[in-house]
């Protein structure tokens, strides 16, 4: 052990013993109460609907001296909630496969537009390169609501106002997500590109057989980044359909979720969490590297 | 760098059109819009709308609490940012679990933890537990203006691992050596983080910065799961405002208020550009 540690020492030349105790500690107490709600949401999923319900109900009250239980272990571990939830409800599972189509068409279409973009930003010369860049920084840093009217108008007049496209192509576009990727494939070393042009490869090989795989770390990252936004989407949904509860995603529907089905709703978030942490754990690495490596300033 | 390619318009093209169509049109569009009466004859009357909207309580009222919700968030944001990327810094390769268990909820749907943000926050939930057991009196979080509190503590849990990992991107490219120096000079750990990591860092930390404000001004989001459409005066956003406007079909209002938030978006983040510019020549 202490030569371990002698080993660490004459290697990092910065001990910082003190220091890494209490960073120790404070990382330990901060992640745990980060991970709480998550954690609690899916413990509470397991737990009998009546049980939950009786537990949603005691919320809102006001007297003094009247606290609501710290629920941590069920009368009994149940997945009634869950086969409520999936087989007699099966409207919020509809939500569920239309949220999944949404995020899965931005996905794709992102796929396709966002990396050549980024491709022409960063590797290309061209006239107004510069100031179309400094459009999509500007258009990244609006929120939705600015151009929300025009939007409206623009889907009307492309026909798309009420249909799952003008919930799906702005977010296709999204300038946040060319810019995370162009910044990481301007750092791509220019010999590279020496030397594939010199093996006679033009700019559709440089990018289809170097330049992507190079940027995979990026692409997981835009990914999965891209993947939360889209799952977590509100405000688009809201004004895009108008309404129409059968076409939204289940993130626009746990206000009411919560409200009219006390008993189903941790599951219902149980489930809706379930593929981003998966999608999470997946691409975690490449969200480090990829930022990691990309020009962050 | 390719030079005169062709083939640069098979790349540019579908991303370029995308943007004309759904932003940058819309963008231009409004501008316009703004300055129309909306009537079946469209009039154009120049600043009428601006002023109207400016002379709204309820879009000051928002404007306010966008201003200082975001005000609020953003440096709170940097600042955790930079202590916990510190802190990983500290721990070495032991950080990685920690990392990436502090990014986790930037991927988590809010919208699912809302039941149990509303538990935590409840009058006899465990938050006022703690508060009453550490001598203090309960808070209606959830009733009153202290629904701010819970909306900034949301959104900060939500966006801050993220900009740690920025962070520590940064400040991995430090060299251990100034520290070195710094130590043996006597500096204290707090002298050496703001004297030494922080402007070496510092165009990083300028990105940190004016993405946690921006993000910060979509709070939206957070506000509207906590709070609902018309939520309490203390956290009536801006963009409440835009989309109630935008249910009672009033357009021209919406679009104006919007412009009215971009041009002070644009004001703020140019003043913060220019700062940074003329840091970068001190040095």
């Amino acid at each position: 052990m202490t030569v371990k540690t002698r080993d660490l020492r004459h290697h990092h030349r910065r001990p910082l013993r003190p220091g890494r105790i209490i960073s120790y500690i404070a990382l330990t107490i901060i992640c745990a109460l980060t991970v709480l709600p998550i954690v609690l949401t899916f413990l509470y999923s397991f737990f009998p609907m009546s049980e939950m319900k009786a537990y949603l109900a005691t919320r809102n009250n006001y007297k003094e001296g009247q606290w609501m239980d710290i629920l941590l272990s069920p009368s009994m571990v149940s997945l009634r909630q869950y086969y409520s939830l999936l087989i007699e409800k099966p409207v919020y599972l509809q939500l569920f496969v239309n949220s999944a189509l949404y995020t899965l068409a931005i996905l794709l279409g992102q796929s396709i537009v966002i990396p050549m973009m980024a491709y022409a930003l960063s590797r290309f010369k061209f006239r107004g390169r510069d100031a179309l860049f400094f459009i999509i920084l500007m258009l990244m840093l609006l929120p939705f609501q600015v151009t929300m009217a025009p939007s409206v108008l623009t889907m009307r007049t492309l026909g798309l106002m009420n249909t799952h496209w003008a919930v799906i192509l702005p977010m296709v576009f999204s300038p946040f997500y060319i810019f995370l990727v162009r910044q990481y494939m301007v750092g791509i070393p220019g010999d590279l590109f020496e030397a594939a042009m010199m093996d006679g490869a033009g700019t559709w090989r440089c990018y289809m057989h170097m330049v992507l795989p190079i940027s995979k770390p990026i692409l997981g990252a835009a990914a999965a980044l891209s993947f939360a936004d889209s799952w977590n989407m509100v405000e688009q949904p809201l004004i895009y359909l108008s309404n129409d509860q059968a076409r939204m995603p289940l993130s626009v529907m746990f206000n009411q979720l919560s409200t009219n089905e006390p008993g189903i709703a941790f599951t219902g978030a149980a489930l809706y969490i379930l593929p981003a942490l998966l999608l999470y754990t997946y691409f975690q690495e490449d969200i480090l590297l990829g930022i990691q490596l990309s020009d962050m300033k | 760098m390719f030079k005169k390619k062709k083939s640069l318009w098979l790349f540019l093209l579908p991303g370029l059109i995308g943007l004309l169509v759904f932003y940058v049109v819309p963008f231009l569009g409004g501008i316009y819009f703004s300055m129309t009466d909306g009537t079946i004859e469209n009039r154009f009357v120049w600043f009428e709308n601006y002023q109207r909207v400016w002379e709204n309580e309820v879009f000051r009222l928002g404007l306010k609490n966008s201003l200082e919700l975001s005000l609020l968030s953003a440096p709170l944001i940097f600042l955790f940012a930079f202590i916990l990327a510190v802190m990983l810094r500290a721990l070495r390769e032991k950080s990685l679990g920690f990392r990436n268990l502090l990014l986790m909820p930037y991927l988590v749907p809010s919208s699912a933890l809302l039941i149990i943000w509303m538990i935590l926050f409840d009058f006899g939930g465990p938050i006022n537990r703690i508060v009453e057991a550490m001598g203090g009196q309960r808070v209606l979080w959830l009733e009153t203006g202290a629904l701010r509190v819970p909306v900034v503590l949301l959104y900060i849990w939500k966006n801050v691992g993220f900009s740690v990992v920025i962070f520590s991107a940064a400040l991995s490219s430090v060299p251990d050596e100034l520290y070195e120096f710094a130590r043996l000079e006597g500096a204290s750990v707090i002298q050496q983080e703001t004297k030494i990591t922080l402007p070496l860092i510092l165009p990083t930390a300028f990105l940190v910065f004016v993405l946690a404000w921006v993000n910060a001004f979509k709070i939206f989001k957070e506000v509207y799961f906590i709070g609902g459409a018309y939520p309490r005066d203390e956290v009536y956003t801006l963009q409440h405002y835009m989309n109630n406007q935008f249910a009672k079909l009033d357009y021209q209002l919406v679009t104006t208020a919007a412009y009215s938030f971009a041009l002070i978006v644009f004001a703020l983040f140019g003043l913060l550009y220019l700062g940074k510019g003329v840091r970068g020549h001190d040095r």
